[in-house]
Formats: C-alpha cells, structure tokens, sequence
C-alpha cells in the first residue's frame, strides 16, 4: 500500500503552481489536504508522476467575507467550519451541521473545502451544498483567473471543469440572509464511511410562506445534484405548524417534495448495501426530514428575531 | 530530498524520498516504532500524531510536507523526567488498552484536543468525536471515552488547585 | 508499579511496546506478494523478469522458479481438518497452475524495504484465465464446476446427535422453521499478520505476531525439513489476533523458505489491503433449523443443517463447523437434537476460528429460532426459555449432540439479564409506542448461550513451570502466547498468590519456544481455565519441592515442614527458617517444570437488547445491551470485564454493520478497505451494561472457565431478535445479517404477523 514514486514541487505564489502544473505531458496531482489524493495513492488507484503541493502558498488559507458573498481560499480546512459562527448566518449554521459528517477531526484538520470541490466526490456533502446554494469556483490557468458555477462544474464522478493546468484558489458562497433556515441530515452506516444518501436545505420563509428553497443531494446521482422539481413543488407553500414526531406527515408538503426529489430530481445509482430502491426510498425520507429540520431552524431564527426587535 | 523534521523536540536532519509517508519516515528514520501502521489509508487512526500541535493521519502525510515542522509522536507524551501523561496514567486505570497497537493513536488524538482545550472535560460531546475518530478493536472504546475524561478532569483539576 | 493497571501497560503506553514490524534488523528483506485479481482461474503464465531489474529489488520468484518450495501445511487440532479432507487437495505457497480464491499469492518479490519491493511487485505480469467463481455454498455444493479435478467440493460432512424422529415433527403442537445466514467476516486485529525470519548460523529465529508459537515452530520446522530444536519462535508484542493468528500461512511458509535459501533476515508485515483480500475469515455458513415444542412450550426437538463455506482449501477450517454441530443443543433440555454439517469448498479465503469460532453459529441459530416459537405459542420469549433451562441441579449433563456440559445455572443467568435491563419497564414501553403514531417502534430481544471454552480432547493440556533465582526472583514460563490479555499482569500475580509472596517478585516468560520448550498456545478462551490451573499447579509443586528439600537440610520429617510467604520453616518449633532465595543457595536450583491438563469448561450466559428501529430508514438504534456472562471463578475481574465488553461490541458488528458482498470475478468489494468493511465505531457503541454470575467449573483446579468471547456468542442473536420483535414481521428470515439498513428497511414493509393470521 505504498504510494509509487513521484517528483515533488512546492511552489511558492499561485503562478508557480499554476507553471508546474503546466507540465501536462506527465500525470500531476495537486496535494491540498492531501486527504483523498493520499489514501487513494495508497490503494494505487492514483499514481502521479508529479506532485504540486500547494501547502506553502501564502493567502490561499483566507476565508473572507465581501459583501454578500464567503470566500473560501484553497487552503481553509473543514475544521474551520465546525463553528457556526466561523461564517455568517444561516449559512454558517448548515456549514456547521454538514462538517460533522466529514470523517473526523483529525482528517478535519488536513482535508480542505476546496479540495471537495476538485475531487467531486460524488458522496461529498460540500459539492452538493455549492449545487444547491449556486457556488462558484474560482480557477487560475496560464491564461488568467476564471469563475465557474458550481451547476457547470461537476462532470461526473471525480471529474470537473477544472483543466489539467488550472489551481482552484477559492470557491465563492452566496451568505444566506436572516429569513432562511437550514438542515442538513445524512445517512450512513457507520461513522466511518461516505453517505449512502444526504440532503442539505435552505428554507426562505416570508411571512409564514416558503419563498425560496434550496436542495442539495448528496451521493443521489453520479454527482452533487439541486432537487429543483422539489423545490418547485414548496413555492408558495405555508410553513404550516412544527411536526409532530420523527417524520413529516405522508400528506405534508415536506413529504411531497420528498418523493418529487427521490422521483425526479434524484438518479440514484447502486452499491452494496443500498440499490436503487432502497436509496429512492432513503432519499425521499431524508429530503422530507431535512426540510422539517430547515423550518425548524427558520421558526427559532425568526423566533429569535422578534425577539431581538422586542 | 533533504528536510529537517523536528520531533519530540530533537532535529532530526533527513534525507528522504517525497513519496515516504510520515508514519515510516517516523518508524524507520527516525526509529521511533511507537506510531504503528494499522490501515495505511487512513482510517483506522493507530498512526495518528501532532503536526504542529494538531493531530493528523501519519499515513496521510508525506514527510516532505513536514520540513520544518514539529512532530510529537507517543514518545514525546510523559514529561522529560519520565513521569508518564496524565493521558497515559488515565488509560491504564481505566483498561483503555488491551493489545496496545491503537493505543498510541488514540493517545495522541487526545493529548492534541486536550493541549489545545484544557476544559474539552467540560464538553463530553467533542470527547465522544475524538474517541470516535480512531479504531479500537479490543476494548470497545467505552474506557478510552472514561479514560480521556479523567484526564481532562484531572488536569483541569489541577490547575484550578493551582488556581486557588 | 500501582500506577499501571497492568504490567503490559507502561510500554505499550509510552511507544516502547514491540511489535515484529518495530524489530530492526540489520539487511532484512521485505517481501510483498503479487496477487490473483480473480476469485477463480487457471494460471497461464508469470513473468517476474521486468521486476528483477527494479533497483532496490534483490529477488522476484514465482511458483515455477521455486520448485522446491514446500506447501502448505494443514492441522488437525481440535479436528479442524481431517486427513481425508486435505487428501488431494494441495495448498501450494505460491499458485502452480490454479488459482481458487481472490488474492491468492501468484508471485513473490523481496526489496530492500517495502516501498522497493512494491515497486517490483507492480511490475510483474501475470495472465489467468478465469473460471467461474463460486462464492457461496450454494454454488458450489452441486459440483457442477469442481475447485479439485475430479473431486467433490464437499471437502467434510458430519453430524451431531442422531436425526430427531419423524413422530416429533408430526405430533408437537408447534414446528418452526427458519434459515439463517451466518455471514463472512473479517476478525480485523488491529495489527495484521507479522512474521520475521533470521536465519542464524544452522537456525531460524522467526518472530510473529501469533498465538501457537510452539505449532508455528513444529509446522516451519517439518516444511524445512528441519528438527524442531533448529527453529525458534517468539512472539513479542501482537496487536490483537481473536482466533486469526494461530497457523502457518501461505506467506510464512514462503518467507521462512526464502530466508533459510537465500540466508537473509526476510519479514512479511501484511498490509491492511491484502488482509481484507487474504486473512482468514469467521463465520458463513448457511443454516436451516427446525425446532419443535408441545402446547405447554417444552421443546421436543431441534434439528440444524449446515453448509458451510469453508473456503478454497480444507486444511485449516473444514472440520470448524463441527464447532456448532456440536453445541446445538444449547442450554435447554430439548431430548431430541441433531445436527449435520456439510463443509464446502468455494473460491473464497479459508473459514478458521474468529472469537466464538462455531458457538455465535449454533447461539444465533437456536435462539432465533426460540423467538419464532415463542411468538407461535405466544409465550413471552423470556418464559419459554425458562421452562426449557437445563436445571442447576442436572449437571454434568450430557447433550445429544455430544457435549458433556460441566456446570451452569441458567435461569440466574436470565434472571440477572432481566433485572438488570428492566425487562417489564421496557415491556410497558414498547407497549406504549404501539399506540403512538409518533414514536419509533421499539423491541427487546434476548439471547441465552453455552459455549465450549479450553479446547478439544488432546488439546486441553499445557506446559509450563516455575523457577527461584539466588535473588528471591521467581520466574514463570508457560507455552501461552498473548495478544492483549494482560498475561503477564494476571499469572504473575496467580503464581504470586499461590506462593503467598510480592506479586513484584513473580515474572512471566512466555511466547518464546527457547525458552519454554513445549506448548499449546492461547486460543479457544482456554489461558485462564488451562493454563492458570498448570501455574497454579506448578507453583504447589514447587512449594512442595522446597519444602522436602528443607526437610532434607534438617533432617525432619516433610509433613513437619511448612511454607509460608516464601519462607520454608519447620512448622512446630519454628526454630528453622531459611528464605527460598537462600534455600536456592544452598542447595542449588530450584525449578519444576510439568505438563498439566484440565477439562473442557461451559461457559454460559444472557444477554439482553432494546432495539429501536426507524421503519422509514431500516436504521437500528441500539437503546440498551445487557450481557450477563459466567466464565466461573474471575482470575482479574478487570481484565474479564474488559473483554465482555469488547467482544459484545464484535458482536455488535456481526448483527449491523460487518459483511463483504463479491463481484463477478469472486473478487471482494473491499477495495476501498475500512471505508468498505465497516467495523463499528465509539459512535456504534450503545451503552452497555456488563454483568457476571459465578459458577465454579468442577473440571479444572481453579473453578475458571473461558472468557473474551461472550459477546461474540451471545449478543447477535439477542440484537436481531429485537429488530424482529419491533417490527413484528411474519417472516422473520427476511432479516439476514448484518442487518443494514437495506436490509431492515425491506422487512419493515413485509406483512406484519397478524396480517397473516
């Protein structure tokens, strides 16, 4: 389970990286958190023949806020995230939710958001919360810097927009405002292993009326995928009473986004231990109860709100 | 490539190919057989250390990435004189350990989130994600959660004595 | 010293402890093997030239350039092969012409360290034409494709008890039925498998990771063609084992061959992918039972079919299934009991004992099968065993199935599980969520077990003994072998006891067959009930020795001497006196040495489980465990409790998350490793509560009986049990473990029971 040999650069600014990646007639690797390329060079399913490390780059571990809009520099581990008041607002609140299911705090410590986003994952709960949320990822190749949206940039699994010779720098986050409420559920089997399904939400409410709403799917289709026909479906629709116990009612509206999503938005695919069947079954319950979970933390925001103004 | 890593508080001077991960260059170079190999890609934890004061996978770090940094490994955990980490007194009279090949992982998991919070024993839910971080297969973690626990309270203890 | 719970403790805690891969040893070799990529097929060809030439790599053989290269070799311990097993069936080191599991060793490649040899490795090249791989009993019972020319997959068939008559069947007021799977699983130490080979002069040093140091050296030495005095095995330090790390494998066999040819220190430390590949595996095999009982719920008669996989060679696990064959009667009185079993062959990684070994077979079986009663004579689960207990007073009891169980009570056993749990609180509970629309449907399952801890006839001995320095040091040497047990800790201070002196001064050797020339080693929970009793043995009989040797220093007659504490005195006057330490002195050393066999012992107990199940999900929420285990007289309470907790937490994985499924080509879908075979972790642990009852074994000295592998056994069954019991499904089959969510999910949406009435 060795990894096989491999030259090893370190640049020093982004255009350094951005040269040495340059070197297209070789298989090259960027290492970020390492926490992927490294375990899959050790079950010899990578093998570079070079290796651009990113670590010692000034800058890219910047997160910053700019107006509306979060920055994520290349270098930001997930650790950072498991704060909820390490980014604004809701939004840090469903960061803060989805970061606990990233493995554990000591790959945490090494493994970046960013990264997430260059190796597509298609169980990684941070791509599916940039398709839900319309992210941007920041890219710089030989030619200059360019943005691409997060709906563009997922190819299938592992694969991307991303061109052999570009450096993600950052990805870019829309800040989600006061009336918003988030969840974030995932499924497994265990502690220690991807999701067989998981589903972020954002709930916009305004006066008591669903406005807005953002679905993620994690690990429901060959990439990160936005439930858009169950979005649809909660346009316009009171947020109605808390529910009662552990799932939406079969007639609530949370229910039927659900099925909307595990019918239409989803295409599943099968692995050991959960088919089709059992993953449109598992997504359809998981998108209703992290719904119920977003209207919850909306009703204890808007709460707290009146609140504030009282 | 020529690196320098600094562990348990000696400067090692090393001369190591890129693609040596941590844990063997720690193992082999170095000679310091405390930091074991369980899995290799990372899961189970055994080879877990302190880069610059944060635990990480030694199996999910070339060395190379550590020129210049300090590595504290379960050599490095009981004071210069020997007198062992309340971490380790902790774990042996809360049999935290059967067979002992974890047991360093765990270890330095702990030491890690304990240097960095003296009152994580106030917060049994981060003690729990950090017994949750590793794999044990002996002693179903219960005593290590305990053991972790005592060691917290303990320090924290001391220090408020101190305190007083 | 009372700053460690154990000896063991102080190294292992501060990074000194040693394990083989931690041994340095000038110039040593590291061998890595290349591997079949398919389950079955017929090797073509293997071209290790292109490795050669790797810098770092200083040999690259296949089968083909090693023709003296010995195979390997198989065992008859505890009948866990049979002559006529193997008879036909050779287990090449390295794969000659057919390859018959996945993973199985194509070639060797030694570098200078592992990183050089892998890079070889990658270079050999290799073609085998496939064949189709049969991956479970059930493909390869019919024979239609045989993995052996012109033999049988059938490698083993046996039976316990004699068939239950036909007038059972027909005349009991109930008859269940059920078929169980018992999956593969993969026992996972921490460590996995070690061995380094140091030729020295005309000897092989061989250090290992292992449980029988003393088979490891007979076994290496017979392959080599070598006396036995020519091979010494230690084993320092090994990262846990649970029943996997006690034969010589394919890769020993080859590096122990490559380090006497070549005359370099050679070491193989498996690596956690090819241990998910090619360690033995535990468990899988198919069952059906049939279990009857009268109106009144006394049962009649049980009868349990087993095909088990047993993997592609017989020679180290055909005869396991026995194991359960043996035990099916369990802990009740049922007078007609019969089991069969039918050992078959499959293109997967051989089936060896993994803690339980053939008793959580024979536990999950029977006592599934006692929840299907209960529920079709609609007694409480708990009432239904009570009147089938086999009575405190009846032991020893002889069982149809072969068994002569030593001593029990199994209703204390029951009744403590109960208490503890609060089985009527959870009762109402469960009642109250029925009604609850709301609320998570919830259940309560139990599991009672025997079991069989020591070993088999023939192998319920050990050796051992016992020696006083000139400095008052007492050192204890016995063939044990730990990995994780705390031996030092625990038979330094029996001996301590029983020679009334500082457990300071007592030192255990073990694991090192210079230093203790015979030995059996540690498996089948048999440390404290056989090799304590031959301590405790040895060390009376040096207490006796010393004793007659004072009485000849002062001429008195031996009944008149005493000793106490270490001291040797004349027990009337009181007037002499001489330290043991001083006796050695003066009359020179003092050891004794002997060989002690005791009885098997039946270990027994009752666990308990509240379950919650998210029927929308198939999630299983373990609310509470209650393991009640009697291993008689506890020798180091701590260290028991230790193990009934970690081994109910095997258990758990067993009945939720362990299992590997295959692909076409036979091959394991583990290629992503601990992220694809699920141990379960702190997150996975419910709160579980450990209890014990005491029941003295008559058949050994020290009242003991095994220990550590209770959860195994017992809490499984007690874990499915509950799920049914929540979901209340008509046919409970449908729950196979380990019971994912998949899994759960499909039976919570079967017909429930009394939609079927």
């Amino acid at each position: 389970m060795k990894p096989a040999a491999f030259d090893y650069v370190v640049p020093r600014t982004v255009p350094e990286a951005v040269a040495a990646l340059g070197d297209t007639g070789r298989k090259v690797q960027v290492l970020a958190g390492g926490q992927s390329l490294i375990l899959e060079m050790h079950l010899q399913r990578i093998r570079p023949e070079l290796v651009v490390d990113i670590n010692r780059i000034a800058g890219l571990d910047r997160l910053s806020v700019d107006g509306d809009t979060l920055r994520v520099g290349a270098l930001v581990r997930h650790g950072v995230f498991e704060s909820a008041r390490a980014v604004p607002g809701p939004l840090g609140t469903l960061f803060a939710r989805a970061v606990v299911n990233i493995a554990h705090p000591p790959i945490r410590s090494r493994g970046t958001m960013v990264g997430s986003f260059a190796w597509a994952h298609p169980a990684s709960e941070w791509c599916a919360i940039g398709t839900a949320l319309d992210a941007d990822i920041e890219v710089q190749g030989p030619a200059g810097r360019r943005v691409v949206a997060a709906r563009d940039w997922f190819h299938g699994p592992y694969r991307t927009a991303r061109r052999p010779e570009e450096l993600i720098t950052a990805v870019r986050f829309p800040l989600l405002g006061d009336d918003t409420g988030v969840g974030f559920i995932e499924h497994r089997r265990t502690h220690f292993c991807f999701a067989q399904v998981a589903v972020a939400a954002a709930l916009t409410v305004r006066d008591g009326v669903i406005c807005e709403a953002r679905i993620g799917l994690v690990n429901c289709a060959d990439r990160p995928l936005r439930a858009r026909a169950a979005e649809q479906a909660l346009i316009g629709k009171e947020l109605g009473p808390p529910v009662d116990g552990y799932r939406p009612p079969e007639d609530h509206p949370f229910a039927h986004a659900g099925r909307i999503a595990a019918a239409r938005d989803a295409a599943p695919l099968a692995e050991p231990y959960a088919d089709v069947e059992y993953k449109r079954q598992a997504i359809a319950v998981l998108v209703g109860r992290t719904l119920c979970q977003a209207a919850n933390d909306q009703r204890s925001r808007a709460a707290q709100l009146k609140g504030d103004q009282q | 490539m020529k690196i320098t890593l600094t562990v348990n508080g000696a400067a090692y001077p090393l001369d190591v190919e890129p693609r040596r991960i941590l844990a063997d260059v720690l193992r082999e170079d170095c000679g310091l057989t405390g930091t074991h190999l369980g899995c290799e890609h990372g899961i189970c934890g055994a080879c877990t250390v302190l880069v610059d004061g944060e635990a990480v996978r030694a199996c999910l770090m070339f060395a190379v990435q550590c020129d210049g940094s300090s590595v504290r490994t379960v050599e490095g955990l009981a004071a210069p004189d020997g007198e062992p980490h309340p971490l380790q007194r902790a774990f042996s009279a809360e049999h935290a350990l059967q067979c002992g090949f974890c047991t360093p992982g765990f270890l330095m998991v702990a030491a890690g989130a304990l240097e960095a919070d003296p009152n994580i024993g106030d917060d049994p839910e981060r003690v729990d994600g950090l017994v949750g971080s590793n794999i044990c297969r002996c002693t179903g973690y219960e005593p290590i959660r305990r053991a972790i626990l005592r060691a917290a309270r303990e320090q924290q203890g001391d220090r408020d004595g101190v305190n007083r | 010293m009372e700053q460690w719970t154990r000896r063991e403790d102080r190294r292992l805690l501060t990074g000194r402890g040693r394990f083989v891969a931690d041994i340095a040893v000038p110039g040593c070799l590291d061998a890595v093997f290349v591997r079949s990529r398919v389950g079955h097929g017929t090797l073509r060809e293997v071209d290790c030239a292109a490795a050669r030439a790797v810098p770092g790599v200083v040999g690259a053989w296949s089968a083909a350039d090693l023709a003296e290269l010995p195979a390997v070799p198989y065992t008859l311990l505890a009948r866990l092969s049979t002559e006529e097993a193997v008879a036909g069936r050779e287990w090449p080191a390295l794969v000659k012409d057919r390859v018959r599991y996945a993973g199985e060793a194509l070639a060797v490649v030694l570098g200078e360290d592992r990183y050089r040899a892998e890079d070889g490795a990658a270079e050999v090249s290799c073609q085998v034409d496939p064949l189709p791989a049969m991956v479970k009993p059930s493909a390869a019972v019919d024979d239609s494709v045989r993995l052996f020319d012109g033999l049988s997959n059938i490698a083993f068939q046996g039976e316990a008890g004699k068939p239950v008559e036909e007038s059972v069947w027909r005349e009991a007021a109930a008859v269940v039925e059920g078929r169980y799977r018992q999956q593969l699983l993969m026992p996972t130490p921490m460590e996995c498998r070690t061995i380094l080979a140091v030729p020295e002069g005309d000897r092989l040093t061989v250090w290992s990771g292992h449980q029988m140091p003393h088979r490891l050296r007979r076994e290496l030495a017979a392959l080599l063609g070598w006396s036995e005095d020519r091979v010494r095995v230690v084993v320092p330090d090994t990262g846990g084992a649970f029943g996997s790390k006690s034969a010589a494998f394919p890769e020993f066999v080859v590096v122990a061959f490559l380090a006497v040819k070549l005359g370099r220190p050679v070491r193989w430390i498996e690596d956690r992918l090819e241990s998910m590949l090619v360690a033995t595996r535990g468990r899988g095999q198919d069952q059906r039972v049939r279990l009857a009982a009268d109106a009144e719920g006394r049962l009649l008669g049980y009868e349990l079919k087993i095909d088990a996989d047993v993997g592609a060679y017989p020679h180290l696990g055909a005869g396991l299934p026995m194991q359960t064959a043996w035990l099916a009667t369990g802990p009740y009185t049922t007078p007609q009991v019969h089991a069969t079993v039918r050992s078959v062959l499959t293109n997967t990684m051989m089936t060896y004992p993994y803690r339980g070994a053939g008793r959580p077979e024979a536990t999950i079986a029977l006592e599934r099968a006692m929840d299907v009663m209960a529920r079709q004579l609609r007694l409480d689960p708990a009432e239904l065993r009570r009147r089938n207990f086999i009575p405190p007073e009846s032991f020893p009891y002889r069982t149809p199935t072969g068994r002569c169980y030593d001593s029990g009570n199994y209703v204390a056993a029951l009744d403590l599980a109960l208490e503890t749990l609060g089985y009527d609180k959870w009762r109402a509970e469960q009642a109250r969520r029925r009604t609850d629309p709301a609320a998570l449907p919830l259940g309560i399952g139990l599991s009672c077990y025997v079991e069989r801890s020591g070993g088999e006839a023939g192998g319920l001995h050990e050796f051992g003994s016992v020696e006083v320095g000139e400095d008052g040091t007492i050192t204890a040497r016995c063939g044990a072998a730990p990995s994780g047990q705390g031996h030092e800790t625990v038979f330094a201070a029996l001996v301590a006891r029983t020679l009334g002196v500082a457990e300071e001064r007592v030192r255990l050797v073990e694991g090192d067959t210079d230093e203790q020339p015979e030995g059996l080693g540690s498996f089948a929970s048999r440390s404290a009930q056989v090799v304590g009793a031959l301590l405790q043995h040895v060390a009376r009989r040096l207490v006796d020795e010393a004793r007659e040797r004072a009485a000849r220093l002062w001429e008195l007659p031996v009944d008149e001497v005493a000793w106490s504490n270490g001291l040797v005195h004349a027990a009337e006057s009181g007037s002499a006196a001489i330290e043991v330490a001083e006796l050695v002195k003066v009359t020179g050393p003092l050891r004794v040495a002997d060989r002690f066999e005791s009885g098997m012992a039946f270990p027994f107990g009752s666990h308990a489980v509240v379950a919650e199940v998210d029927p929308e999900l198939g999630t299983v929420r373990l609310l509470r465990v209650v393991t009640v285990d009697d291993c008689g007289v506890v020798l180091n309470p701590v260290l028991v409790r230790g193990q009934a907790f970690g081994s109910a937490v095997q258990g758990i994985g067993q009945a939720l998350y362990e299992g590997m499924t295959y692909d076409e080509d036979g091959v394991p879908m583990l290629a992503s490793g601990l992220l694809d075979y699920l141990l379960p972790t702190f997150t996975e642990v419910p709160p579980i509560e450990v209890k014990d009852t005491c029941t003295p074994s008559p058949s050994t000295p020290l009242g003991a009986k095994g220990a550590g592998e209770s959860g195994c056994i017992g809490t499984p069954a007690a874990i499915v049990n509950a799920v049914a019991d929540a979901l209340r499904i008509a046919d409970p089959d449908l729950l196979q473990m380990p019971l994912t969510p998949d899994v759960v999910w499909r039976a919570a949406r079967a017909p429930k029971l009394q939609e079927v009435r």
